[in-house]
């Protein structure tokens, strides 16, 4: 079937399986970033912004964003330009390997973009569906905090 | 995955969409979240009509009297919404409890109650709180109580081309008070144990009770002979402990290797005693 | 010409404090006469001496700072790539039937139907294979683990073991096809449990004539005896009779996975000189060439392992488990393929910690002196005996020198079952023993009418001191005799009680239904595998400046890339961003043994310094001949040589280009190795505080606080990172995860079902760093990620007894399981099973 989208703000016209989840069909059209750990919504690794929501492109059947504006990790920055969530990340340690960091940057963004001035609480539940097996959260809640006061400071990001 | 599935119908209303359902030649199903859809990869389902971009049904609204929840609505919007009163405050806590915020973005209130399983967190409270579902067949719509949808299991329960369009829950004054509690591994697992009660106190003496469980049984249950125990008569611990035990001694209690029957059996008990000093707590504010 | 190394570390490798270190004999040094031994010493100098000491800096330029990780942005921006984000043409889909029974003989084996689906382009099974006994485990060649895992065999072991392989043009038609593969198996009898599996009569695991263990070791197969150590230090009968308390206990900690977030993944392909490339999840790309070689019997020379970013490992991925599936797939159908397991596969079929019987018996005196100390080990490895006899080694080697007993002994032994496969796993057998231990003190210190943290100041190892078990204790064969360089232990245990308010909080349990406690425990691990393990380094420089580093060590995302390019900055005189930092690819980078053992930093650190070493020697000859100056009189600061007095200087992209491009033209650049000496232990205390639900047995835990002394933290925020992460692994492994087992098939192979914490079950946890500086180690440090996943078991289950007065000994801690040990407690004692702990028994 036809699939009609929009990732990182550019249209796509796709043809997919309809029967194809979200997390291949994006990962097949080069949006890498989106990773596989658990094909069953449970550890956050796949998660994308679909329509401003964050949800496990895993569990996601491509029919379901007909239409729908789509963001990865991609979308948020790149090394030479980056979001101010991702140089956070960045300068707090709080990434290891690396691997469900695309998706937890999507659930700290859908946070911050709903909660400029989100409590250690908020981001505890905002980021409660992203596993890491590596860092133990401290330092991803830590980066969290302090890029909404970056962005709530007006201190210019790169994007 | 989803084997057969070759068809997507996007509707843009409710009338469309039972129409299409009505329609069908294939074997087609309801995709509102679509997380128990990809999670139970029926292999038979030929189409789908997916009703999660009807606006219709999208919504968390409350008068004087009532609340009332688009069924296609995100759990994650009636966490995160700002209902209060004691209806809005146990709704906002059991979607809460809900997965994780990454499914409670999927997940939709309708569909935590149409696609049924055990460990499914809203129903309870749905219960207890004397909720109501709006059942639409195009424009014709019937209103029932969530009990009956579901008591005779929500699949059997809709007709062809019909959906659950809203649930309705009543707005309680004062004198009433409610709970809600899941006991789980981690924060974001399924419950072993879900416990939900209501009571409403008048004249210090306990006019309506109301205790749900789900989980430790394989669909949610109203513990209908507690409930009677406790009506009319002056809350205190004594009572509070008898109508626990009754309500556990009748609960038909499911498989689940995660804990043993007997343990399960003593929490809930536990739990539902809280549940209830905590209601009547509430109730008595 | 750069110097030798041997030479400059002899000179300069006095160390300030006189810590005593590894007590290897000196190197010999050349004596003969000059003439005669000229050839004779050229020769023999051609084998470079690891040093036993690194000189230590007055200050440090770019170590012991947090400076970014260098593959950090990327990561994040999801430009970084791991084994799944390359795309390629013709690839196929390759799928791993895995067995249904724990125990069974393939009778016969159908895949013609499989065969016919369409897209299937291959099916193998064991009648199509070579038959090479070998390990699975990525260790040191020759393994010190037992030869009894084949590509395909006859006969399952374990639900999951491998059955058939599927070859396809999708990954739906190669599961459709596993399906269609038609297996008649003979159901034999299975064993499940350790403490029966080496019974008269029990089921034989491994009944087939060729496993066999490479090296001389004991191994009894007809018994399903994977392994077995024993070392006796003084007398332990003497040592009870001289106590006046002996305890005995059995504890059971369990199965777990490691869980990584990203699966065991490899693909293979044919270069165009037709060699075979496999791109795999791993961290051990050398061993996997080595024994993806043995097993396919192809030239190693006819591999190449890369290993790009890789999504955590924490043991799992010290394995070969994919790569000779893909090179058999690759090399028959001369097509790219790609094997990645799902997340339940990964449960069931990769690795897991080995779960064991750790039976501690101890005897103290009142006054606190510890007279004897018996470790008696049962380690279940499951259907194969990967890692059985040095996770078991280390059991003791980890965790019986912490504290000073003159009466040691430790029996051990690794038996094979019908269930999942154990392997390395971050802790290596002293998270196993450890909980034991560990526990076992505060009973101790209750029965002897002593404060627990007391008991184990007055007894813990501290700096100068050694313990008879370092060189009783290798793996696979004697260790190393050390004593200890540097220990921060008791400042850990100060700075730690602090933090969490031990003084007021301890004993106020409060009343009703939910009850306090705090618990503590100490730790201590190991840096490498002394005198076993190799470490090593190339560098050269780039006419800007910069320098390529390859290193043969494996990053996983710990931030051991990061780490050597800060001590290989710190070496050289400039940023650690003027490395380019590549790892690890067999045909580009040289060897090393890999990540794990708690080794990288310590031990490839070492072959940093050293190879920078001479690259350094280099520049400075280099500079000081396009300066006109003495080579004695420059130096270096921030990628600048400067002349005498500083009047002449030179960039180092002067310098790389003039010797590139202008005079005496050659490349700046050396390759340098390291072994160690010694294993220098770091260590840590972990305090935790819980509230234990009376009613339901439901265990919160509110706060965790560990402190560490890795010795010089090279990057402190991500040596905190790995403590941090370890320390939620070791908490979650205490209080949740499990393997569910229903007849050797786990139940909960899932996320949804297995729970490895999250966000919002975080404790408040609070680490930090303590500073020791140890002398053997690379400009001071020692090894940080392993030791805290080793805290949550036993500094969690005594604060449970703090609080409630139970001692648990079978993990995980679940709330039914306290619920059950708490009302036994009240139950009036009939002589409990419990009753083996021969409480307060006095002699």
């Amino acid at each position: 079937m036809k699939l009609n989208v929009k990732i990182n703000g550019k249209k796509f016209d796709l043809e997919v399986n309809p029967n194809a989840m979200l997390i291949d069909v994006l990962r097949d059209a080069g949006f890498k970033s989106v990773k596989s750990g658990c094909n069953e919504g449970s550890c956050g690794a796949c998660a994308v912004m679909i329509d401003g929501r964050p949800k496990n492109s895993c569990i996601v059947l491509a029919g379901q964003v007909q239409n729908s504006e789509i963001l990865t990790a991609e979308g948020l920055g790149n090394p030479e330009t980056p979001h101010i969530l991702q140089k956070s990340f960045v300068d707090h340690g709080a990434t290891q390997c690396g691997y469900c960091n695309p998706g937890s940057l999507i659930s700290a963004k859908a946070l911050l973009d709903r909660n400029p001035k989100p409590t250690e609480a908020d981001v505890k539940d905002a980021l409660d569906g992203n596993l890491c097996r590596c860092t133990g959260y401290v330092k991803r809640i830590e980066a969290v905090l302090d890029s909404a006061k970056i962005i709530q400071k007006g201190t210019k990001g790169n994007k | 995955m989803l084997k057969k599935l070759t068809q997507f119908y996007y509707p843009k209303t409710v009338e469309e969409a039972c129409l299409q359902l009505a329609n069908a030649k294939e074997k087609t199903s309801v995709l509102a979240g679509g997380t128990s859809e990809a999670l139970r990869n029926d292999s038979t389902i030929e189409a789908l009509v997916d009703i999660s971009k009807i606006k219709e049904l999208s919504y968390v609204k409350s008068d004087s009297s009532s609340i009332a929840i688009g069924a296609a609505t995100p759990v994650q919007d009636i966490y995160k919404s700002d209902l209060s009163g004691v209806s809005g405050e146990l709704l906002k806590t059991a979607a809460g409890k809900i997965g994780s915020t990454l499914l409670r973005n999927a997940i939709t209130a309708g569909g935590n109650l149409v696609a049924l399983f055990p460990w499914s967190d809203l129903p309870a409270a749905y219960m207890v709180l004397d909720a109501e579902v709006v059942c639409r067949k195009g424009k014709p719509k019937r209103t029932v109580p969530v009990i009956n949808l579901i008591n005779s299991k929500p699949a059997a329960f809709l007709d062809k081309g019909e959906i659950v369009a809203e649930i309705k829950v009543p707005v309680f004054k004062k004198g009433t008070g409610a709970s809600f509690a899941k006991m789980s591994k981690t924060s974001n697992d399924y419950s072993l144990i879900t416990v939900a009660s209501r009571i409403t106190i008048a004249d210090g003496k306990i006019k309506e009770a109301r205790l749900a469980i789900n989980a430790i049984t394989a669909q949610p249950v109203r513990c209908e002979e507690a409930e009677k125990l406790l009506t009319s008569k002056k809350p205190s611990a004594e009572l509070i402990a008898e109508a626990a035990k009754k309500a556990v001694a009748g609960l038909k209690i499911r498989k689940d290797y995660r804990a043993t029957e007997e343990y399960r059996k003593e929490v809930c008990e536990v739990m539902i005693r809280r549940s209830l000093e905590e209601s009547i707590a509430k109730a008595g504010k | 010409m750069a110097k030798t190394t041997k030479k400059e570390t002899v000179k300069k490798a006095a160390p300030k404090k006189a810590t005593v270190t590894a007590k290897k004999p000196a190197v010999k040094k050349a004596s003969a006469p000059k003439a005669a031994a000229k050839t004779k010493a050229a020769l023999e100098s051609a084998i470079p001496e690891s040093p036993l000491v690194f000189e230590r800096p007055e200050k440090f330029e770019q170590v012991k700072h947090s400076l970014e990780k260098v593959d950090a942005l990327g990561l994040v921006c999801g430009t970084q790539k791991y084994v799944g984000d390359i795309d390629m043409p013709n690839l196929l889909h390759v799928k791993v039937l895995g067995s249904p029974h724990a125990h069974a003989r393939i009778k016969k084996i159908d895949t013609g139907d499989a065969l016919k689906l369409p897209g299937v382009v291959a099916v193998y099974t064991y009648k199509d294979v070579p038959r090479v006994p070998r390990t699975t485990a990525g260790q040191g060649w020759p393994e010190p683990s037992p030869y009894d895992t084949y590509l395909l065999d006859s006969k399952v072991r374990f639900v999951g073991d491998r059955v058939a392989i599927v070859a396809a043009e999708t990954i739906e038609a190669a599961e459709e096809a596993c399906k269609k593969i038609k297996v008649d198996y003979e159901v034999l009898e299975a064993v499940f449990d350790p403490e029966k599996a080496m019974d008269k009569g029990a089921p034989v695991i491994h009944d087939e004539k060729d496993a066999y263990v490479p090296i001389p070791i004991f191994y009894d197969k007809s018994r399903n005896h994977a392994s077995h150590v024993e070392t006796k230090v003084g007398d332990v009968e003497k040592g009870y009779k001289e106590a006046d308390v002996v305890l005995e206990k059995k504890f059971y900690p369990h199965y777990a996975q490691h869980c990584p977030i990203e699966p065991h993944i490899c693909m293979a392909w044919l270069d165009e000189n037709d060699r075979l490339v496999l791109r795999t999840s791993t961290q051990v790309p050398f061993h996997a060439r080595r024994i993806t070689a043995q097993t396919l019997q192809i030239p190693i020379k006819k591999i190449r392992v890369i290993k790009p970013r890789i999504g955590g490992a924490f043991g799992t991925k010290q394995e070969v488990l994919l790569e000779d599936i893909c090179g058999l797939v690759t090399l028959r159908t001369r097509r790219p393929c790609k094997l990645a397991l799902t997340r339940s596969e990964e449960f069931m079929s990769s690795r897991t910690r080995h779960p064991m019987v750790v039976k501690i018996k101890m005897g103290a005196k009142k006054d606190g002196t510890i007279t004897a100390l018996s470790m008696r080990i049962i380690s279940n490895t499951g259907a194969y005996g990967s890692h059985a006899l040095t996770v078991l080694s280390n059991c003791g080697s980890k965790v019986l020198p912490l504290y000073r007993a003159n009466n040691i002994e430790f029996v051990g032994d690794t038996v094979y079952t019908n269930l999942p496969v154990g392997g390395a796993y971050r802790g290596y057998g002293a998270t196993q023993a450890c909980f034991g231990t560990e526990s076992l003190m505060d009973d101790m210190a209750e029965a002897i009418g002593m404060d627990p943290i007391k008991f184990r100041q007055k007894n813990h190892i501290v700096e100068g001191e050694s313990s008879p078990i370092f060189k009783a204790l290798g793996e696979g064969r004697e260790g190393v005799d050390m004593a200890i360089g540097s220990c921060g232990l008791a400042e850990c245990i100060t700075k730690g009680m602090k933090l969490i308010d031990w003084k007021k909080k301890y004993g106020k349990k409060g009343t009703g239904t939910k009850r306090r406690g705090l618990g503590m425990c100490c730790l201590m691990q190991g840096s490498s595998i002394p005198e076993i393990d190799m470490g090593s380094v190339f560098i050269k420089m780039n006419e800007d400046g910069s320098f390529n580093m390859l290193l043969g060590a494996t990053d996983l995302g710990t931030g051991s890339d990061t780490v050597m390019a800060q001590i290989a900055a710190e070496t050289l005189g400039c940023k650690h961003t003027d490395l380019i930092v590549y790892s690890s690819d067999t045909d580009m980078t040289p060897f090393d043994v890999g990540a794990y053992a708690s080794s990288t930093t310590y031990l490839t650190g070492g072959a940093v310094i050293t190879t920078a070493k001479k690259v350094r020697d280099q520049i400075i000859a280099v500079a000081a001949l396009k300066m006109g100056e003495k080579p004695e009189d420059i130096t270096i600061k921030d990628g600048i040589c400067y002349g005498k007095g500083k009047k002449n200087k030179v960039t180092f992209g002067d310098v790389s280009r003039y010797s590139l491009y202008e005079n005496k033209q050659f490349q700046i650049g050396a390759i340098g190795s390291h072994i160690s000496h010694a294993s220098p232990p770091p260590f840590a205390a972990h305090f935790a505080e819980v509230e234990v639900d009376t009613e339901t047995g439901e265990v919160k835990l509110l706060s965790y606080v560990a402190g560490v002394d890795c010795g010089t933290a090279i990057n402190p925020q991500l040596a905190d990172g790995q403590t941090q992460g370890a320390c939620m692994n070791g908490i979650s492994f205490a209080l949740t995860e499990e393997y569910i087992f229903d007849n050797g098939k786990m139940l909960n192979s899932t996320f949804g079902n297995y729970k490895i914490w999250g966000t919002k079950d975080m404790p408040n946890l609070q680490t930090f760093l303590v500073d020791s500086y140890e002398n053997t180690g690379p400009y001071g440090a020692k090894s940080v990620s392993e030791i805290s996943i080793n805290g949550g078991l036993p500094a969690i289950a005594n604060a449970i007894k703090n609080a409630v007065g139970v001692r648990l000994t079978r993990p995980p801690f679940t709330a039914e399981k306290v619920l059950k040990a708490m009302k036994e407690l009240k139950a009036p004692k009939v002589e409990a099973p419990k009753a083996a702990a021969k409480k307060g028994k006095k002699k």
